[in-house]
């Protein structure tokens, strides 16, 4: 324990030196351009960066990284509170509460919260990660893929709690984002699934097409066409307010359960901040007392899903060094540094180089104090946007997702599948169709297929096998009383108003 | 005296619409359509494994039962007497044309990018949109659209290199005319 302190300790002397300071400055405000520009994705940064990266040594080539990756998952919540565009598919359900609160009036307050919920999730999660690695490494390395499934299997069971007044709508949603997940050339077997014989289909559709059509085209579409409209969302610049030590206090309960699961899931190779965001939301759904206000604006929705997403990037860490094992497409790129300095991550990494290691904790550590600051200033920056009138910058907002459709792929097919489900969004819009679940279930439906497939062709065609392992057993059995909960709910509701009738 | 239940019944449902279940049910025949579909590709090259068509065929069947539980919530929320199923309750007025328009422009300008190359299209997208939307003075329209086509085109092809469409035939001569002006490439 002393040793890890001494070592974490020289870690913060050498996160201080001038050019590992600068880097981490550097990589914030990368990470959260980054992040909040949609199509451009902290994956993306990530990779923009790491050419730069020869030239260094390993500790600032990791502090630059690691910068990127913690400013990029942050970066996409501003322009989701500001204009209900997630920059990235793990800030979809801040954005289902962030953009709403801002057209309540609360939008400086909302930056704030998603700011300090960053920093918060971001710190411990370091904090956790530098304790506890071995601990979770030596968790996440006895998962096979039948705990793979049940954790994505419990993602897309979150719809129940994500879904509107209508469980039914939410289900033909999810189930629709699902289907068009197996569009393209099947992982498993190389078969062509629903591709009409079109080139452009095999590649599949991108989640990220469809997430910026349906949440930016969609929304420009609605805004601009209601008649005699009032405009909703004030064109005064806002000024990012930090919440009170109140505030944050009385959310301290949510901001501790996305924590968890934020670190858990991000621990979990191939789950990741998304799989972590929409969990923690369905579960502060789940518990709390006014789930039907959900989407229209709640603080414990928005705090859950930031810390989480936060939470998880310590989390996902935690496999790289430990183990030597991405847990995301990030950290993948991480490892990519790591073998280019000629280190192998794995458990032999903490006996050789310990330095290097701990320098990383320490930077994390520093790295989500210092976004608290960053994150202020870019707030403020793309608050400036905000006094743009609404005509001028929806046309500049269709511009920027032609842009980023395009740049995912440089592919025009990506832009006529944005488009193209833009249109859609409006329309399941009007019809209050929600959107949210169509998104879940394209992002988790090939994961969930990929793990479901593998675990049964591995068990023979045994469908029990999920519910055989303890592991999975228990996160499937969770999963089901998840999606039973509101029948159950409601049946209870039914049960209480009858006997108030009766008395 | 008290009502026959046959008439009780018919009197509960006489105004039960089934224009809300409409939607339901073409997404209930479509995944059946599917469902067939996806049997032309069940070319299972491992005997004995699911193959690549069990997982659409399990979602089209679940996609059909949250169709069937829809229109089963729809008809129990009648019964109650409830009118909020979401589709009950009035959007506001939509200008028809004015999203005609836009629809139709943000369709076009995709094609656009294509051939005019992405600096013409967007200039064009542009002044056509924010006046679409509503802003009227033409000297500030293109203004506007002129400035943030060229910032578009330095942070994305300058600062992101990301290739932009250059067009085809004379437009992607003109484009590489405008890059080399703004000192692009």
């Amino acid at each position: 324990m002393f040793d890890q302190l001494a070592l974490l300790g020289s870690g913060l002397v050498s996160t201080f030196e001038p050019l590992n300071f600068s880097m981490i400055l550097i990589g914030l405000s990368i990470g959260i351009l980054a992040g909040a520009l949609p199509g451009i994705t902290m994956l993306n940064a990530i990779v923009l960066v790491l050419p730069f990266t020869y030239l260094m040594g390993i500790v600032p080539s990791l502090l630059l990284m690691t910068s990127v990756y913690c400013g990029g998952v942050f970066g996409g919540s501003i322009t989701g509170i500001l204009f209900n565009i997630p920059g990235d598919p793990m800030n979809v359900p801040t954005t289902w509460e962030g953009y709403q609160l801002n057209k309540k009036g609360f939008v400086s307050k909302a930056l704030g919260m998603a700011i300090m919920c960053s920093a918060i999730g971001g710190f411990l999660s370091a904090v956790i990660m530098t304790v506890a690695s071995p601990l979770f490494a030596k968790v996440a390395l006895s998962f096979s893929t039948c705990e793979y499934f049940a954790v994505v299997f419990l993602g897309l069971a979150s719809v129940v709690v994500i879904g509107t007044r209508s469980i039914g709508s939410a289900f033909i949603s999810l189930f629709i984002g699902m289907l068009l997940g197996t569009v393209g050339m099947d992982d498993i077997y190389g078969a062509a699934r629903f591709t009409f014989g079109s080139r452009i289909m095999e590649t599949g559709i991108s989640f990220t097409t469809v997430l910026i059509g349906i949440f930016a085209i969609g929304e420009v579409l609605d805004q601009l066409s209601v008649k005699g409209k009032q405009e909703i969302i004030s064109r005064l610049r806002p000024k990012t307010k930090l919440p009170s030590l109140k505030d944050l206090w009385n959310l301290r309960n949510t901001i501790l359960r996305g924590l968890g699961i934020g670190v858990v899931i991000g621990a979990i190779p191939g789950t990741g901040a998304t799989v972590a965001s929409f969990i923690s939301y369905g579960v502060e759904k789940q518990v709390s007392k006014h789930p039907e206000k959900f989407g229209t604006g709640v603080w414990e929705g928005l705090a859950a899903s930031e810390t989480a997403v936060n939470g998880s990037t310590g989390g996902a860490m935690i496999p790289l060094l430990t183990l030597g094992i991405p847990g995301s497409g990030a950290t993948a790129v991480m490892m990519g540094a790591f073998l280019l300095h000629g280190i192998q991550p794995g458990p032999l990494l903490f006996a050789k180089s310990p330095e290097s290691v701990y320098t990383i904790f320490a930077g994390m550590l520093v790295c989500n104090l210092i976004m608290i600051l960053a994150g202020l200033v870019t707030a403020k920056f793309f608050s400036e946007l905000m006094r743009v009138p609404e005509d001028m910058l929806s046309a500049f907002i269709i511009s920027f997702c032609l842009l980023g459709a395009f740049a995912l792929r440089n592919d025009m097919s990506d832009v006529w599948f944005m488009v193209i489900f833009g249109i859609i969004g409006y329309f399941m819009r009007r019809f209050d169709i929600p959107s949210a679940p169509m998104i879940l279930g394209l992002i988790l439906g090939p994961l969930a297929e990929r793990y479901f497939i593998t675990s049964i062709i591995g068990a023979g065609n045994d469908f029990t096998i999920f519910f055989r392992r303890p592991m999975s057993g228990t996160i499937m059995v969770i999963s089901l009383a998840l999606l039973i909960m509101p029948f159950i709910r409601g049946l209870i509701k039914k049960g209480k108003k009858r006997l108030e009738e009766e008395a | 005296m008290t009502p026959d239940p046959a008439e009780k019944i018919a009197n509960r449902y006489s105004g039960f619409k089934v224009k809300p279940l409409i939607g339901p049910l073409l997404i209930f025949i479509a995944a059946v359509y599917f469902y067939v579909l996806a049997g032309s590709m069940d070319e299972n090259p491992m005997p004995g494994q699911v193959g690549p068509a069990f997982w659409p065929r399990l979602i089209l069947i679940l996609l059909m039962a949250s169709c069937v539980l829809k229109a089963l919530e729809f008809y129990l929320a009648f019964g109650k007497g409830i009118a909020d199923m979401g589709v009950e309750s009035a959007p506001p007025d939509v200008s028809v044309s004015k999203l005609i328009a836009m629809i139709i422009l943000v369709l076009a300008v995709v094609p656009g990018m294509e051939i005019l190359g992405f600096a013409l299209a967007n200039f064009i997208f542009l002044i056509l949109f924010i006046r679409i939307a509503g802003m009227r003075k033409l000297p500030s329209l293109i203004v506007t659209s002129l400035l943030g086509t060229i910032f578009l085109l330095y942070l994305f092809g300058k600062i992101v290199y990301l290739p932009l469409p250059k067009g085809d035939w004379i437009f992607n001569d003109l484009t590489i005319f405008i890059y080399r002006l703004l000192y692009i490439i």
